[in-house]
């Protein structure tokens, strides 16, 4: 910045500070409204949302709401909570990032580190993948399932994201991977060490960085999906998000948005809880693949 | 302990031919140092030694037997690279044992063999850290642990000091040294610094853009340099190489070197006078060593010295002595003379040139003659 400061703290700074903070904490409102009506919903009675005031605090804050969407909530035809649904979320996304992750990672060594006549061609086609659109692998996604008896399971549903996934990761550890000194595969090499032992090793235990990018990444695109586990898991093996959607869509006499905003923020607690956590090293992982080489 | 031999060695990359023919030998125990500028082959022919490069042509034979399909870990050679490629996810003591590990030494032998070796190097306190909390020599010393944990046959090292500071980088250099006395160990050591081959090697292989330009013990190399390449690499500052045509009269065969102001400047070539015999009349370069144009006073005695006269144009005291840039007859020379030396810029002084030291190229093919 180029101002004429001649005192320290001139008018002007202080002024372009305001106005700078202001704007700042504006948008930040407008960002921060919804997850606030959200909450404030949640914990307020169906009276009291139906006597408008969609804005004000809870007169009598409490979790009833909560206790109703967790465990006698009707999803469907069904009225025993979403808590079911909660848990085949993570059925199905733990052994999916990790599976996709790990699949990702082996890619990344095998493009980078051993390389083999084609690696590139390959690596342009595994590239090619990310750009495919959801919609256009529903059909052939749903003969294979049918093919291999996994239509409406959980195990089916994961073997849809990790393949939807691997393009991403593959595509992550490459790139990483690609800057990864070779010096330090050589020695592994000279150590001894053979190709799965370099991997576990060497590699994998110096990748913390954009194994946190990865996880984070597909955690939160496996777990906010909808339409892959409408289309193959909606029955008993559906996952949060669908059942969500069935919450808010079984048509009682009543539509009860305290219910409603309670399971929508038990459906975004993880992923934001993963932020929260690993947040930091997101950035950071981010950064380091970009910097290193 | 091992030999090694280096035959006819080609490398390949794509249309690219990194290494176009090497032929080098080492026996047991010997410190054989690649030496030339960046971009020569020098880390692609030491990684073919190691078998961490596949060898297009020809072979490499470690005592008697060839290897060009030997696994590189069953070819028993240990490496310290550039970059040091220590392990940053583990301690001082996994980076040294990792080794040791893959090939399944029981804990307490390797424990003791890490406490050997930390205590070769001096580094038993550093042990517990890991590479991220070393300083780059700490780091060059582990690396070079890792290396001798192992006892190998034959010890590669890549440029391993060329990451350190000057002065360390000299230490380093003497402690490495040390080591190949004390171990006996035939090394191959690959460096860019002419003076790192100059003090390590008991033979010198210079290459240049893939070939191999001389291979010899380093005070022939320094000596007699096979062409004008190595004259100019090995050495600093670098030979002088002056123009000059043979010429014969009543005193001897002599080299004609043309002055600014038209006069001949005569320099006797009556130690090689049977070899030029025919080369009367043509062109060479004569080669002359900065300390072989030196001031009469610290002439060499006994050898076969000529004094000249020549303007002086710029003096460069480097503390142990001073270099002289000075014209010998139309070009510039560099002369070494003793820092006590009194001659001035823009003054003519005398000088003595020792003849018995002088090597002559052919201009054409800048091979020796
Ligand atoms: N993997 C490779 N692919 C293509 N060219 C290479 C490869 N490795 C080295 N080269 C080329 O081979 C030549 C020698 O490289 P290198 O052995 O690293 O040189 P030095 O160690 O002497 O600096 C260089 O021109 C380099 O570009
Ligand atoms: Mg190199």
């Amino acid at each position: 910045m180029s101002f004429h400061v001649s005192r320290p703290a001139s008018g002007t700074q202080t002024l372009w500070r305001v106005l700078l903070y202001s704007i700042l904490i504006f948008f930040a409102l407008i960002y921060l409204a919804p997850l606030y009506v959200m909450v404030i919903t949640s914990l307020k009675s169906l009276d009291e949302i139906r006597a408008g005031n969609l804005m004000l605090p809870p007169l009598d804050p409490n979790f009833d709401a909560w206790a109703k969407s967790w465990s006698a909530a009707c999803v469907g035809v069904e009225c025993s909570g979403i808590s079911r649904y909660f848990f085949n979320s993570f059925k199905m996304a733990i052994p999916a990032v990790a599976i996709s992750t790990f699949m990702g990672a082996f890619n990344g060594y095998v493009l980078t580190k051993w390389r083999f006549k084609g690696a590139d061609i390959v690596f342009a086609l595994i590239l090619f993948g990310c750009f495919i659109p959801f919609q256009i692998v529903l059909v052939p996604m749903a003969t294979i399932l049918g093919w291999l008896g996994l239509a409406q399971t959980t195990p089916g549903l994961i073997l849809v994201h990790v393949t939807y996934g691997l393009c991403f990761t593959t595509l992550f550890f490459r790139n990483y991977y690609q800057a990864f000194p070779d010096e330090l595969i050589r020695a592994a090499k000279l150590d001894g060490a053979g190709f799965f032992q370099t991997f576990w090793r060497v590699l994998l235990p110096n990748s913390l960085p954009i194994v946190v990018v990865t996880v984070i990444w597909q955690f939160t695109n496996i777990w906010n999906d909808f339409l892959f586990g409408a289309s193959f898991a909606s029955g008993n093996a559906a996952p949060m998000t669908v059942a969500l959607n069935n919450v808010v869509n079984t048509s009682t006499s009543v539509k009860e948005y305290n219910v409603d905003m309670a399971s929508a923020i038990y459906a975004a607690l993880p992923t934001l809880i993963v932020y929260v956590l690993a947040g930091r090293y997101f950035v950071r992982g981010l950064m380091a693949g970009a910097v290193k080489g | 302990m091992a030999s090694l031999e280096v035959e006819n060695v080609v490398k390949r990359f794509g249309p690219v031919e990194a290494l176009k023919g090497i032929n080098l030998s080492a026996d047991d125990g010997e410190f054989l140092v690649l030496v030339g500028p960046s971009g020569c082959g020098k880390s692609t022919l030491l990684n073919m030694i190691a078998g961490l490069d596949s060898i297009t042509e020809g072979r490499i034979i470690i005592d008697g037997q060839v290897v060009n399909d030997v696994h590189p870990k069953d070819r028993d050679m240990a490496m310290v690279f550039q970059s040091y490629a220590l392990y940053p996810n583990m301690t001082v003591e996994r980076n040294i044992s990792f080794g040791m590990e893959m090939r399944k030494v029981p804990k307490p032998e390797r424990d003791k063999a890490v406490m050997e070796v930390a205590k070769l190097l001096q580094i038993e306190g550093l042990l517990k850290r890991r590479p991220g909390q070393l300083s780059g020599g700490q780091r060059q010393r582990v690396a070079m642990g890792r290396a001798l944990v192992r006892n190998p046959k034959i010890f590669l090292f890549d440029e391993p000091l060329s990451n350190l500071d000057a002065k360390l980088r000299v230490e380093m250099r003497t402690e490495i040294k040390k080591l190949h006395q004390r171990l006996g160990t035939t090394i191959v050591y690959v460096t860019h610094d002419q003076i790192e081959a100059m003090t390590l090697a008991t033979r010198i292989a210079v290459m240049q853009n893939g070939e191999l330009h001389q291979f010899g013990a380093p005070q022939e190399i320094y000596d007699r340099p096979a062409n004008t390449f190595v004259a100019g690499f090995m050495g600093s500052p670098p030979m002088n190489l002056i123009p000059a045509r043979i010429g014969k009269n009543g005193a001897g065969v002599n080299a004609e070197i043309a002055t600014a102001d038209e006069r001949t400047l005569r320099l006797q070539l009556n130690g090689q006078a049977a070899s030029l015999e025919n080369r009367v009349n043509s062109e060479v370069l004569v080669g002359l060593r900065p300390e072989a144009i030196t001031d009469p006073e610290s002439r060499d005695a006994g050898a076969i010295i000529q004094e000249v006269e020549c303007l002086v144009e710029v003096t460069e005291p480097t503390g142990p002595d001073m270099l002289a840039v000075l014209r010998l007859g139309g070009i510039e020379a560099v002369s070494r003379m003793r820092s006590s030396s009194r001659v001035r810029p823009g003054e003519r002084a005398k000088f003595a040139v020792n003849m018995s030291k002088a090597v002559l190229f052919d201009p054409e093919t800048e091979q020796r003659i």
